[in-house]
């Protein structure tokens, strides 16, 4: 009975393990991704290397991410020209709904779409929306899952903080 | 007469005196050092001792250390063996009638690489660069390689291209060149295969 408990016990840490050494990216280096985007150009991640970058999941269907947007695209209009970059990685199967949500939400930052889910997984994602921050040196250096009102406050301060080292 | 008598006796046994003193002294000054020694002797064998130790251990390290990378070497002549080593090398010339977009790799029917080029890797192929998009390992015999184009054509126009080769695989390291150049008279891009000697 205390075999069957204690293998039940290490099975279950060995899952909790695996989960969290596939889930943590903070400290890691970034995993490059090239993703064609809304005007037409791929884009490619480490090519933002001495920028600070944030990728943005969202979709279309998530209604955080809609409540989200606006906030990014202010955060990205204020320090885009001091080196600070947006990525939102739309995870739609149909990238026309993303330009046109975009569209209406008035974002300017770059949009590429994953619809293939690769990039996803690279990251992953399993929740949506999830923020994550590269600073200049391509390290991830904060995940966000999920978004609450005051969680702009958060991005601000990280954004800063990584701007200014 | 008594005091002459006495000097000499005196003298005589102050030397004496003297003489035992001495002995006495270098007895132990003997035993002291006889101890001294001793314990020297047991420092020394000790110090060898854990020379030899430490030389042993110093040993068994290097020893690992070699079966390490003995190790590492086999596991990477196993995983990445030179002779069945093929790599796939994509380059642009001119590039006027073609705008790369992407490329994808078919070897033997099998999806094995697709590759999205930022426009900032165009530009380094355009001034000469060549990427290394693919390394496989394939057996020796004839395999098919599907090379698939995509980017805008002339007058922008979007353009999907394939280009096949059959190759033979030998013994030794292969390496194949997919090149896009511009066929002028035609007006219209050319996409090749080369095997590099």
């Amino acid at each position: 009975m205390k075999m069957k408990k204690a293998l039940i016990g290490i099975g279950l840490s060995l899952i909790a393990a695996s989960g969290l050494a596939v889930a943590d990216l903070t400290g890691k280096e970034a995993p490059d991704f090239a993703l064609k985007s809304s005007t037409g150009d791929n884009l490619r991640l480490s090519e933002y290397r001495g920028d600070v970058v944030m990728v943005n999941f969202w979709a279309t269907w998530c209604g955080p991410c809609r409540q989200e947007m606006p906030l990014l695209e202010e955060l990205f209009s204020r320090y885009e020209r001091v080196g600070f970059t947006l990525l939102g990685v739309n995870i739609d199967d149909d990238p026309r709904r993303a330009m046109a949500m975009a569209e209406e939400l008035g974002v300017t930052f770059p949009v590429v779409f994953d619809n293939t889910k690769e990039v996803s997984r690279l990251y992953d994602v399993n929740a949506m929306p999830v923020t994550v921050l590269v600073d200049k040196e391509g390290q991830v250096r904060h995940v966000h899952h999920g978004y609450k009102p005051g969680y702009e406050e958060k991005y601000l301060n990280e954004v800063r903080a990584l701007l200014r080292e | 007469m008594f005091i002459k008598r006495s000097i000499p006796l005196l003298l005589t046994a102050l030397f004496a005196f003297s003489a035992t003193a001495q002995d006495d002294m270098s007895q132990d000054d003997n035993l002291l050092l006889s101890e001294v020694v001793a314990s020297d002797d047991a420092a020394a064998a000790s110090k060898d001792r854990f020379r030899e130790l430490d030389k042993d251990v110093q040993s068994l390290k290097k020893e690992v250390l070699d079966l390490n990378r003995d190790l590492f070497l086999l596991e990477e002549e196993l995983l990445f063996p030179a002779n069945s080593q093929v790599a796939f090398f994509i380059s642009m010339d001119v590039g006027e009638y073609f705008a790369l977009d992407s490329v994808s790799l078919k070897i033997n029917g099998k999806e094995v690489a697709n590759y999205l080029y930022t426009n900032r890797e165009v530009d380094a192929l355009l001034r000469g660069g060549v990427h290394r998009m693919h390394m496989a390992n394939l057996k020796t015999g004839d395999h098919e390689l599907v090379a698939v184009f995509t980017g805008k054509g002339p007058h922008s126009r979007d353009y999907r291209r394939g280009a096949t080769l059959e190759f033979s695989k030998g013994i030794g390291a292969k390496y194949l060149e997919l090149e896009i150049t511009d066929r002028v008279k035609k007006q219209q891009p050319e996409f090749e295969i080369k095997e590099w000697e």
